[in-house]
């Protein structure tokens, strides 16, 4: 009996070795594929006998993405936008988790209902309307600031609890704040904290985890948003929109007009770099993180 | 409301009771987001159903909404030349996608919730989606793989062929499988790219799942000697269901506001390139409105199935 099970035990092993590798071979496929493609020429595209090595290795397909994407300004100015709105977004988030998870209130039950209408509705939706909004920021027909292209268009939300995602930002913290012990509350309480101190103080230190996943969460899709930032930005650029734009600005920066027409098979050498250069720093952050936030998933920082 | 309350308290009028006192925090925590949702949720959405049953123009100094009925959603339906057809194409892709994203990710965490030789390694993979997926640059990647028509692109599709897949099964002695079970399977096999690479969420979602099973179940099945495979339908996956609905509502808005997929692509040109607002609106709202029905019928059925261990969740 003992025997039988160790050898299906050792089948399967090998099945799970397999199947892992195969399936991770898939999600790693393109990451070495845009390695592979950035240090080439564009000729080399067109040779079949390049596979994975480059034939002529070089970096001037770098250098030039980094030229079009006018990347070192484009990248502080993202990295500046997002971690502001990042940290807004938890603060805020945490701050409606918590009253959310803790308290009883009047029009709870309603109030939550908003927050899981605001995970179902699209931002398609609402982005239009919210354009017009910052278009004409203020009282209507008294005084009125265009904000289109300034950065408030991005942080206000975000203050506010209302930034790309947040709403299920907000459940994640609802749920791990709910799990935590009444007691502890009451021994803050005793101790002479009022709620926000008990908050500040007692909860938040716990909640370590759930900020973890929020954060990186949070400045993923807020590195990755186009979709937004090109409602919002016009000359304001971020890596996401500059590399959505790659195709045009190449044109322009690299041969000089709009209508230049390049085979679509060279161009990925260039689409490819700048790929690259997009996912680099966040890549780096994720492999910076990725050991705590496994261990965060361990020990139940998403559900609660 | 504060008056009354005080006046049913009559004794403690000199200051509030504890639990009047908590609720007033209460407001106070989630204020920063009310105020925030009035404006930046709230307003929006009601502007929206506005707009979609308007004609708008922008004017230099302000906005002009002028109300024409049902307009937008007649041009909608029978005047844009894409509209219908790729709504009917993005709710198919997803009635036959979100089951198998369910099914292959739900898979994924079980195996990864096994201790073997690599793990970490093998989780920070299959997570890594996650960062890439909702970007740009997730679309590059699937845009060349698809158009390039690089070699390495063919040999990685030819690798999954359907031929493959059949001569695996019968290999493993599964004959007489049904062309059902083979078309889904093969189905699987030439959209693995793109579910693998829309499963990180879900699968983290499952193990997290998976780590909220006692350990005092697992002991008492070892002790009753279940089978693994008993053991998956007995306690994993009861355990796993609510999750399943979750996972299940995820994926299917993800797949639908995804601002890759036809119907949002042809709504951001109507915008964008024609300036037809109310048009954009009104597709946009009768897409909501379909992915909501989707949604619902989902919950109605997944909510006979689930099991909840506490009812409070």
């Amino acid at each position: 009996m003992k025997r039988k099970k160790t050898a299906a035990e050792r089948v399967w092993s090998v099945f799970r070795f397999l199947i892992i590798s195969g399936l991770g071979f898939i999600i790693l496929y393109p990451l070495i594929y845009m390695v592979s493609c950035t240090f080439r020429e564009r000729g080399d595209m067109n040779d079949p006998t390049v596979v994975w090595l480059p034939r002529n290795f070089t970096f001037s397909v770098l250098k030039e993405t980094v030229q079009a994407m006018d990347f070192p300004r484009t990248l502080v100015n993202t990295f500046v936008l997002n971690v502001v709105c990042t940290v807004f977004q938890i603060v805020s988030c945490a701050l409606t988790g918590y009253g959310f998870a803790r308290f009883e209130f009047r029009g709870k039950k309603l109030l939550f209902g908003i927050v899981i209408l605001m995970i179902l509705v699209p931002t398609q939706i609402i982005s239009l309307p919210l354009f017009f909004r910052f278009r004409y920021f203020g009282i209507e027909g008294v005084a009125t600031v265009n904000l289109i292209d300034n950065m408030l268009t991005m942080y206000l939300p975000a203050i506010t609890a209302n930034g790309i995602r947040s709403g299920l930002m907000i459940l994640i913290f609802r749920q791990f704040f709910r799990g935590m012990p009444k007691e502890l509350e009451d021994a803050a309480c005793i101790d002479g904290c009022g709620p926000f101190m008990t908050f500040v103080r007692v909860m938040l230190p716990n909640a370590m985890m759930s900020v973890l996943t929020v954060f990186l969460f949070t400045i993923v899709w807020y590195w990755n948003d186009y979709y937004i930032s090109t409602m919002f930005f016009h000359n304001t650029r971020t890596v996401a929109t500059m590399l959505h734009n790659l195709d045009n600005e190449l044109k322009i920066r690299l041969f000089g007009s709009a209508t230049v027409q390049i085979s679509e098979r060279e161009r990925i050498v260039w689409n490819q770099a700048g790929c690259l250069i997009s996912i680099a720093p966040i890549l780096i952050m994720y492999l910076c993180l990725q050991k705590r936030f496994t261990e965060s998933i361990e020990r139940s920082g998403i559900v609660g | 409301m504060k008056r009354r309350s005080s006046e049913s308290f009559p004794k403690k009028r000199s200051g509030l009771t504890y639990s009047r006192r908590k609720s007033l925090y209460g407001y106070g925590f989630i204020s920063l987001w009310l105020v925030g949702t009035v404006f930046f949720f709230i307003i929006p959405l009601i502007e929206s159903i506005r707009y979609s049953f308007s004609e708008i123009a922008i004017k230099p100094k302000k906005l002009e909404v002028e109300f024409v009925g049902l307009k937008n959603y007649i041009y909608a339906l029978n005047k844009d030349p894409h509209y219908t057809e790729y709504l009917a194409e993005t709710l198919k892709e997803t009635l036959w996608k979100t089951p198998l994203i369910i099914i292959f990710s739900l898979f994924i965490a079980v195996v990864l919730n096994q201790k073997f030789k690599g793990r970490g390694l093998a989780r920070a993979i299959f997570f890594l989606p996650v960062i890439i997926v909702t970007g740009p640059v997730f679309r590059i990647i699937s845009g060349d793989m698809d158009t390039s028509g690089s070699i390495q692109g063919e040999q990685f599709s030819t690798m999954f062929s359907t031929d493959l897949v059949g001569e695996l099964l019968e290999f493993l002695g599964i004959y007489g499988t049904g062309d059902g079970l083979r078309s889904y399977i093969t189905a699987i096999a030439d959209n693995i790219f793109g579910i693998v690479w829309s499963s990180g969420v879900q699968i983290l979602l499952f193990l997290a799942a998976l780590q909220q099973i006692p350990s005092s179940a697992r002991e008492a099945a070892e002790l009753e000697g279940a089978t693994s495979w008993e053991y998956f339908w007995k306690i994993t996956f009861p355990y796993v269901s609510p999750f399943i609905l979750a996972n299940t509502i995820y994926t299917v808005i993800d797949t639908f506001t995804s601002p890759m997929n036809k119907v949002m692509e042809r709504i951001l040109t109507l915008q964008n390139q024609d300036i037809n607002y109310g048009g954009a609106s009104a597709m946009a709202w009768m897409y909501f409105a379909a992915a909501m029905v989707f949604i619902v019928i989902i919950a109605l059925i997944a909510n006979r199935f689930i099991y909840y261990e506490n009812d409070t969740r």
